[in-house]
């Protein structure tokens, strides 16, 4: 029965890529538009093309360089390691390096694939939207769901290939650690690029020169909107990719540690939940329409809780007739509705239709510093349910499957997080069709196109916004509890080779190791915003001397050189990578190595708590400064023009990397840290100094 | 090349110029190296104006290609008391131009706007330039300022604008402002309470009012008058700017 769920997972895994496949090619059959929509269209693929092609070179070398130290390290049976005789297993070392690279590559293949299809299904979206809605809202939504598809499929594909010919839930932790790598540049190199772009524009385009967003001619306007791509498309499909593989590993992992005649059933049950959840999100997704006046928000909100509902109906099924054990149920069910909560919270906080937002933005006639301390402490306090909803996950799920005899507590929590997770299809088919109508509504200006077409754009972009602070909310919950089954499984793996951990407050290693864990993220966060600044700060002059060196540029007779802003860009977003990547896998090992196991537990607690409370804080609080300014712009308080709209744009402007730099960036830092740190478990187990 | 008269209102100014009035306006606003940005209101003169007030012949024959073939883009041909000594008949097009550029050409319209009730904010364009609330429709403060012998702020001609209220024009005390972008709103509103309570028509409620004239703000259009008529330039509605004009109207409403 183990080798035929594995068997169906790689066959719906396919069934996936194959159904991406099949839209991309609808997406592609669609009208392009003008000559002129098409040509700008153009500039933005291009730019995408030429960032994705440098930051896969970066990925290579760096998974060239660990793929080598991998296969080193895990050459020698560790749990011999420190005895005087050890024998070397090159297969071993070879195995995890290749599952190491596979991790990558499949993360790669899956992040490509929602670029290539959103550089293509921007243009007609626009096209499509002066039509109608629905048609626009289609193209994008059908187009974001190519990134959703290839990438659970590449996942369950990757991960069922590596446990059927191993059958050792370990190697898959090295498949987990492949991908996070590579999500980890993807997400904070995505994040960085596109807030240099966005702010160098905005800076320069609205508040030096006086023209409008998306104006083409601006010399940023094509970096801002390959920017959308490279942040909001690869970036934020790489981080899921990351978490949903990393909650699968963890569970597995926890699921192998389990003694008891049924230990395989449980160690591959995470791959069926998510072989479930794409059956699920293949069939939600084909629910997601919009009537003739219908909302595209309510229609992506519709098809998430369609698709869960469905998955929870699947789940149901099995484990009342495969013989599983209620309690995963429980755990299932829970970690799903509290995913679902979780997202739908942040919307409280985000959406200028509750308190939140309206109130920052009333507040914004009284000057730019109070709509800072009113949106940060409004974002401090919107950390409020979804912590208390991983509290409840957590706990709940603990107890319950503890309980049952059957399974243990650890595993609950894992299996929490993963059925969180397993209808990522769906979540990210929605949160990618977000930067694809933001791109379709740049087109639609830059294009000329009729005003019609930017207000109906304007609407789906809207959605688009509702869609991605949702998907952070889940991503950034669904990370809390994949880190926090991964932290069991780091103390698994520590123990099975013989040595006790001991994470106790009283010990000054542990104490040690929680402070210096808990100074990571705020560093990284830090790191990550600077290099935003520094970007900006060189492409607001490569601004300046193009209006300056070609005065025809701001008279509309002659096109910028956007290629340069593009290309500065890129790389202000790859050379800040290295100090951001060392704290991630580099920092955890030194602390692993020189204070010892205890403390690198201690680390990963300090690491979690403020992670995921910054990740929280900095997503919502940045959000809700955007969708303040935004509700300024609608004609409250002022709009345009009013004090309270120069204080909202001061707001967004310190938001912008808040939220799409440093914020989503953070899950990603504490699951790679995680990762790191299991996966070179036996080896800090063998060596440390203290 | 032909060479065009205009009257700038910011700041009050007659100049010559070989550029068209979309050009002009763009040249105006952001400067030829375009280092620089802001509004523009300006009307074109008729070509064949002249006055003794003025040098025109002389700022026409300065008017001239540069050596390079690319046109003269202006000749100040006076900056003082400018308004005042050009007649209403020789005016012909207004031009409201955006921070960035963007020129939107107006007619002068047939008939002037209905007075309706309730009161009113006018910005001053020129000669001066102060924010003001009355209690007198467009045309009544036109005659107050320009055409009343008794009062003692008297100006020989005036360009305005008249500035939407919305419900602060029925009730100031009680009326949310909306997306009426004022500074110091709680002042407008004391402004125009007093006008209800004292015996006063206008009242000034900035002498310096900063950031230009939001174009979104205007009630209905700009007038611009002196002792021997007054004559108004209708500002389209809202559909028809956005339908006929939607990047002028875009780069304006930012």
């Amino acid at each position: 029965m183990t080798q035929t769920w594995l068997i169906v997972g790689i066959v719906s895994g396919f069934i996936s890529l194959g159904a991406a496949l099949a839209i991309y090619f609808w997406v592609v059959r669609q009208d392009p538009g003008s000559e002129r929509a098409r040509q700008v269209a153009k500039w933005i693929s291009d730019g995408a093309a030429s960032y994705l092609k440098r930051l896969y070179t970066v990925l290579a070398m760096v998974a060239t360089v660990l793929a080598f130290v991998i296969a080193i390290v895990f050459s020698f049976n560790l749990t011999q390691l420190g005895s005087g005789s050890v024998d070397i297993a090159p297969s071993h070392g070879i195995t995890m390096a290749v599952a190491f690279v596979f991790g990558a590559l499949c993360s790669a293949i899956a992040g490509y694939m929602g670029m290539t299809v959103a550089v293509k299904a921007n243009v007609r979206s626009a096209v499509a939207v002066s039509d109608t809605l629905n048609k626009g809202f289609r193209v994008a939504f059908y187009a974001g769901s190519v990134m959703g598809l290839a990438m659970v499929g590449m996942a369950v594909i990757g991960m069922s290939i590596i446990f059927m010919i191993t059958g050792n839930p370990e190697t898959v932790l090295g498949f987990s650690f492949g991908a996070s790598t590579l999500a980890l540049l993807a997400k904070a190199g995505g994040g960085i690029y596109t807030k240099t772009a966005d702010i160098a524009a905005d800076l320069v385009g609205k508040v030096e020169v006086g023209i409008p967003e998306d104006d083409p001619r601006n010399p940023a306007v094509v970096a801002d909107n390959v920017g959308d791509n490279v942040g909001d498309v690869a970036g934020m499909g790489a981080d899921i990719f990351d978490s949903y593989v990393a909650s699968t590993v963890a569970a597995m992992l926890l699921g192998a540690a389990m003694a008891g005649p049924d230990t395989l059933k449980y160690t591959i049950f995470p791959l069926v939940l998510c072989t479930l959840g794409i059956f699920a999100s293949l069939i939600g997704i084909q629910f997601v329409r919009v009537g003739k006046n219908g909302k595209p928000g309510a229609a992506l909100n519709f098809g998430t809780i369609f698709t869960c509902v469905l998955f929870a109906a699947m789940v149901i099924v099995l484990v009342l007739t495969g013989g599983y054990d209620m309690s995963v149920l429980w755990s299932t069910l829970i970690g799903l509705t509290t995913g679902v909560v979780i997202g739908f919270t942040t919307e409280f906080f985000t959406s200028d239709e509750y308190k939140p937002v309206q109130e920052t933005a009333r507040v914004s006639g009284s000057g730019a510093a109070i709509t800072i301390i009113t949106g940060f402490s409004y974002g401090l306090l919107s950390i409020v349910p979804s912590i208390v909803g991983i509290v409840i996950a957590t706990l709940v799920s603990y107890f319950i499957s503890d309980a049952s005899g059957v399974i243990s507590g650890v595993y609950g929590i894992g299996i929490s997080a993963v059925g969180m997770l397993a209808v990522s299809g769906m979540i990210v088919s929605a949160d990618a069709y977000g930067p694809i109508v933001d791109n379709a509504r740049g087109i639609a200006e830059m294009a000329g196109m009729d005003h019609e077409v930017i207000e109906r754009a304007d609407v789906l972009d809207s959605a688009g916004n509702t869609a991605k602070a949702i998907t952070k909310g889940f991503s950034i919950s669904a990370a809390a509890l994949t880190v926090l089954a991964l932290f069991a499984a780091y103390a698994t793996v520590i123990e099975a080779r013989g040595l006790t951990i001991n994470i106790s407050l009283r010990s000054p290693m542990v104490i040690a190791g929680v402070l210096l864990g808990a100074m990571t993220p705020p560093v990284f966060s830090a790191l990550t915003m600077l290099s935003v600044t520094k970007g900006a700060f060189g492409m607001i002059e490569e601004i300046r001397r193009q209006f300056k060196a070609d005065p025809g540029i701001l008279a509309g007779t002659s096109l910028p050189d956007y290629n340069r802003c593009v290309s500065l860009a890129a790389d202000g977003a790859l050379t800040s990578l290295i100090l951001p990547a060392f704290l991630a896998v580099g920092f955890p090992l030194l602390v692993g190595f020189v204070l010892g196991p205890d403390a690198l537990g201690g680390f990963l607690g300090g690491a979690i708590f403020t992670g995921v409370i910054f990740a929280l804080l900095m997503a919502n609080a940045g959000g809700l400064w955007d969708n303040a300014k935004k509700f300024i712009e609608t004609g409250a308080f002022g709009g345009v023009g009013s004090e309270a709209h120069k204080a909202g744009v001061i707001g967004d402007t310190v938001g912008d990397p808040f939220k799409d730099t440093a914020g989503p960036s953070l899950n990603t830092l504490i699951t790679v840290m995680s990762l790191v740190s299991s996966l070179f478990a036996p080896v800090i187990a063998a060596f440390h100094l203290f | 090349m032909t060479v065009h008269l205009y009257l700038s209102l910011i700041p009050e100014a007659l100049i010559a110029s070989m550029l068209s009035p979309e050009e002009f306006g763009a040249y105006y606003a952001v400067g030829s190296e375009k280092r620089s940005r802001g509004q523009a209101i300006f009307f074109e003169i008729d070509p064949k104006f002249r006055s003794k007030e003025f040098r025109i012949e002389e700022g026409i024959q300065r008017c001239i290609p540069h050596e390079d073939g690319t046109p003269k883009r202006s000749i100040y041909i006076s900056v003082y008391r400018v308004l005042e000594n050009i007649p209403m008949n020789a005016i012909k097009k207004l031009y409201l131009t955006t921070q960035d550029g963007r020129t939107l050409e107006l007619e002068p319209s047939k008939r002037l706007p209905l007075d309706d009730a309730g009161l009113h904010l006018y910005r001053e364009i020129s000669p001066v330039t102060p924010l003001v609330v009355s209690t007198d429709g467009p045309k009544a403060f036109y005659e107050l300022i320009v055409k009343n012998p008794t009062s003692l702020i008297k100006l020989p001609s005036i360009c305005f604008a008249e500035l939407r209220l919305d419900g602060l024009a029925k009730d100031p005390k009680n009326a949310e402002i909306g997306d009426l972008p004022y500074a110091n709103v709680e002042h407008l509103r004391s402004c125009l309470v007093d006008l209800h309570t004292k015996q006063v028509m206008t009242k000034m409620v900035d002498r310096i009012p900063s950031g230009g004239i939001p174009y979104r703000t205007i009630k209905n259009g700009i007038f611009i008058g002196n002792q021997e008529k007054l004559i108004f330039f209708a500002l389209p509605e809202e559909k028809k700017l956005v339908d006929k004009h939607y990047q002028w109207w875009r780069s304006a409403t930012m």
